[in-house]
């Protein structure tokens, strides 16, 4: 994906008015060359495009790398505001840097430019970066924090921050991110009395076929019938790294059937054997014609296959394609929900019971 | 021009560029000449080059044309004295001849009270005694800084002053937000459009916020801000200005007269105000602002350490009337706050049905037409959009108009518009008498509510933040949010 860039300026600026400027300016520098009429002037200003505002905290340096490429995909389908802060208040002397860039893409067949703000900071000034992004967020579109890696829920920036945003993106799949601890963390941010933040979460999509393919075992209503008498269920997983998706999608089997009223137990097995993440997932019910069983299961090739056994009966089973998603994908999903996920907030506060 | 106070702030910041950029735009006749007065003992050269600094530094165009200046700058004279020495008066009143000889000012003065408000009365009743109010030819007006007067009474006495030497109609009150393109661009989008107006009223709006934000503190007027406070510094001109055109009448046309009519029926209109209920007080402790640590409003300069000024105030106010019978609007103002913004934002009612299936994501949220005075000028109107894709996922989406890049041409600063305006004998843009008198009423209110009450504990919001609990509070008890300007 070729898109045409234009790095303008890195001069460090601090001064709030300042960096609006310097947005301006590098946004006039990005229109075609050469002397333009008043019309073409009018076009060109109008190809300032930003449908939410991102906010990316960034821990240190060797982190930049990965959220640049990640927002660079993410340009061409949510054109932003984006504010990376690299927030080091652990290092001893002060500083305060920012620079700011713009881009402009032309993959989609129209000119569309995004802007980039990078503040820098070391020391004291770090914890109290909210109060420079706040002046710099574009007033009345939503506020997006993605938190790469595991958000220091106890820091005054997190704290400062979650009360500016609508919606914080984590990935709890990140090896930093223990359920056990931050699950409830989690779900305490999305409860705030004050300024509810809305979750979103990587694994929250990534488990999206596994949550497709269960569901759809139920559209027939005869099978519908038997999730009154489900009972049980059971997730496998494997590899280094946490139980997080497994407990996610436990969560979110057991959330779903506590709504009609269908509290079930479940069980977590782990194999170190197996790759990482989900490779089993099982929900058994009763019924008229005995003990059921329907199971969705990892197969080589990125495949997933599904089995329904009802009573002694085997079931057509099937086999789907699921392609993995990268991380610019994933959170362009995540962007692209408007308000609190419900069913995500219950799985999550079914997982930490 | 006569500019009491001429070696003042406001005359280097506001006046001088904009007396400059209106020669420069060929708005000024040839003649025109300004006398500046203060008691800084400058020769005319010294306030010439003062003058010229003060253009060179602060004009809106850049770089100042020197041959434009140099022409501008014959007309320019200063006599220092005090603001009630009559043998002072003497001499400008010699001076005011010999430029209408001069120069052909054929009269006409302009008298500009630059000065602190203590010497508005003194200048007032000098320029009568001394004869210069109603010498020769021509007309005679004045134009006087805000604030006007520090309560109702003072007002009164203030207006009755004025008046034993001038008449209303030769007095411009100038509050420099009237000045602003953005304001008068509320009356042509009100006005203008004839979509708007059928749906401005109790019946489709369900509320509206008047924010003016700043985020500076006090700078340097700690004296007088610890006297005003953001109740009669903001609130009693600039917030309910915006209220009062935001929310008044069609003027059958845009005579000055039949504009303040409206605007003062607003004022008069406004149910009052209960302050344990419907007003809120805050001031600024220390905390971060722009990534900057800044101290408390207690220990800015020439404040006290025990100071019970607000920094902050916050209200809910109703209007009596059939078209906004209530209908809640919110207004307040701070220092100190996450950043500067001025802006009038109308919240409409609900859709009173939504037809589209549940989906397990779902967020509705009304349509909100926002009108930004600053920074970003400009308006903007949410509306609700389909998300692409199999489901009904709804999210709103902004419809934005920007001043900057609908009209390339720059904006007149405030100042040269009122300056013209006044000039022109036009004072659609400047606060009548009784508009004035009103607004001291409810402020008044106000602060005699708080009065008899103890005061909240104060600082009570931290600097960067967006004001007392309270204020959140309020909004809270009716089910609805401040936004986030």
């Amino acid at each position: 994906m070729s898109g045409e860039h234009g790095q303008v300026s890195t001069r460090p600026v601090v001064d709030v008015h300042a960096i609006e400027e310097e947005l301006a300016e590098v946004r006039w520098k990005l229109r075609p060359d050469g002397e333009m009429d008043e019309a073409a002037q009018h076009a060109a200003a109008e190809a300032r495009a930003n449908v939410l505002n991102l906010i990316v905290v960034v821990e240190d340096e060797s982190g930049m790398e990965h959220v640049h490429r990640v927002l660079d995909g993410l340009s061409t389908h949510h054109p932003s505001r984006t504010l990376i802060l690299l927030a080091q208040e652990e290092r001893q002397a002060v500083k305060l840097e920012a620079s700011v860039s713009a881009q402009t893409r032309t993959d989609s067949g129209h000119r569309v430019t995004t802007e980039q703000v990078l503040l820098h900071a070391h020391g004291q000034v770090a914890a109290h970066l909210a109060s420079l992004v706040s002046p710099l967020l574009v007033p009345d579109l939503p506020v997006m924090l993605w938190w790469p890696g595991r958000p220091d829920f106890e820091s005054q920036l997190f704290n400062e921050l979650a009360d500016l945003c609508d919606r914080l993106v984590v990935d709890t799949d990140d090896r930093g991110v223990e359920p056990g601890r931050d699950f409830p963390l989690l779900l305490n941010v999305a409860r705030r009395r004050k300024a509810r933040v809305a979750i979103g979460d990587f694994n929250w999509a990534r488990l999206m076929p596994w949550r497709h393919l269960m569901a759809q075992f139920f559209d027939p209503p005869s099978v519908r019938s038997r999730l009154i008498s489900a009972h049980g269920v059971t997730v496998w997983y494997g590899g280094e790294g946490s139980n997080a998706q497994a407990l996610l999608l436990a969560g979110w089997v057991q959330s779903r059937l506590a709504a009609i009223g269908v509290p079930i137990p479940r069980e977590l097995r782990y194999d170190p054997g197996l790759p990482h993440g989900v490779s089993r997932f099982m929900l058994y019910t009763g019924g008229e014609d005995g003990v059921s069983r329907f199971s969705i299961a990892r197969a080589p090739g990125g495949r997933l296959t599904t089995q329904m056994r009802i009573g002694d009966q085997e079931q057509l089973g099937r086999t789907v394609a699921v392609a993995p998603r990268s991380a610019d994908d994933l959170l362009a999903i995540e962007l692209t929900i408007p308000g609190h996920d419900v069913l995500y907030e219950q799985a999550l506060e079914a997982a930490v019971g | 021009m006569v500019i009491f106070g001429a070696s003042g702030d406001l005359t280097a910041r506001k006046l001088m560029p904009a007396l400059y950029n209106l020669a420069l735009n060929r708005y000024l006749p040839a003649g025109f000449s300004v006398i500046g007065v203060a008691l800084t003992p400058w020769t005319e050269q010294e306030f010439k080059t003062h003058m010229s600094e003060a253009a060179t530094k602060y004009s809106r165009t850049q770089p100042v044309d020197r041959s434009v200046w140099q022409s501008f700058a014959e007309g320019l004279h200063y006599v220092a004295m005090t603001f009630d020495d009559m043998d002072g008066y003497g001499k400008l009143a010699a001076t005011l001849d010999r430029l209408d000889r001069e120069r052909g000012t054929g009269g006409n003065r302009v008298f500009y009270f630059a000065t602190l408000p203590q010497f508005f009365a003194v200048i007032v009743d000098r320029l009568g005694a001394s004869g210069v109010a109603r010498a020769g030819e021509g007309w005679k007006r004045i134009i006087v800084e805000k604030p006007f007067g520090h309560d109702l009474k003072s007002a009164q006495e203030l207006n009755r002053a004025i008046h034993a030497v001038f008449t209303e109609r030769q007095v411009y009150r100038i509050d420099h937000y009237l000045g602003k393109e953005t304001v008068q661009n509320v009356m042509v989008f009100r006005f203008a459009n004839g979509i708007f107006e059928p749906i401005w009223n109790r019946r489709y709006v369900d509320h509206m916020q008047i924010t003016v934000a700043e985020d500076l503190g006090i700078e340097r007027r700690g004296a007088y801000y610890e006297k005003a406070g953001a109740l009669r510094d903001i609130f009693q001109n600039h917030l309910l200005q915006l209220l009062s055109i935001v929310a008044m009448e069609p003027p059958a046309n845009f005579d000055a007269e039949v504009v303040r009519d409206e605007k003062v029926k607003v004022l008069r209109s406004i149910h009052p105000i209960n302050v344990e209920t419907d007003a809120v007080r805050g001031q600024y402790g220390p905390g971060w602002v722009a990534g900057e640590q800044v101290v408390g409003y207690r220990q800015e300069d020439q404040v006290a350490p025990d100071s019970k000024t607000e920094t902050y105030v916050a209200t809910r106010l109703f209007i009596d009337n059939w078209r906004w019978a209530e209908t809640p609007f919110y207004l307040r103002t701070g220092k100190r706050l996450p950043n500067r913004a001025s802006e009038i934002a109308i919240q409409f009612k609900k859709a009173p049905h939504l037809p589209f299936a549940k989906t397990a994501v779902q967020d509705t949220s009304p349509n909100l037409l926002v009108m930004r005075i600053q920074p970003h000028e400009g308006a903007s109107l949410k509306i609700a959009a389909k998300i692409p894709g199999p489901v009904m996922r709804l999210r709103t989406v902004n419809m934005d108009f920007f001043y900057g890049s609908s009209f390339l041409i720059e904006s007149p600063d405030a100042y040269e518009r009122l300056v013209l305006d006044c000039m022109l004998g036009d004072p659609t843009l400047f606060a009548r008498e009784d508009e004035v008198e009103r607004a001291w009423t409810l402020v008044d209110g106000v602060e005699a509510g708080w009065a008899a009450q103890p005061p909240p504990a104060l600082p009570n919001y931290a600097a960067g933040t967006w004001g007392p609990e309270a204020a959140d509070a309020l909004m809270e008890r009716d089910g609805r949010r401040w936004r986030r300007p």
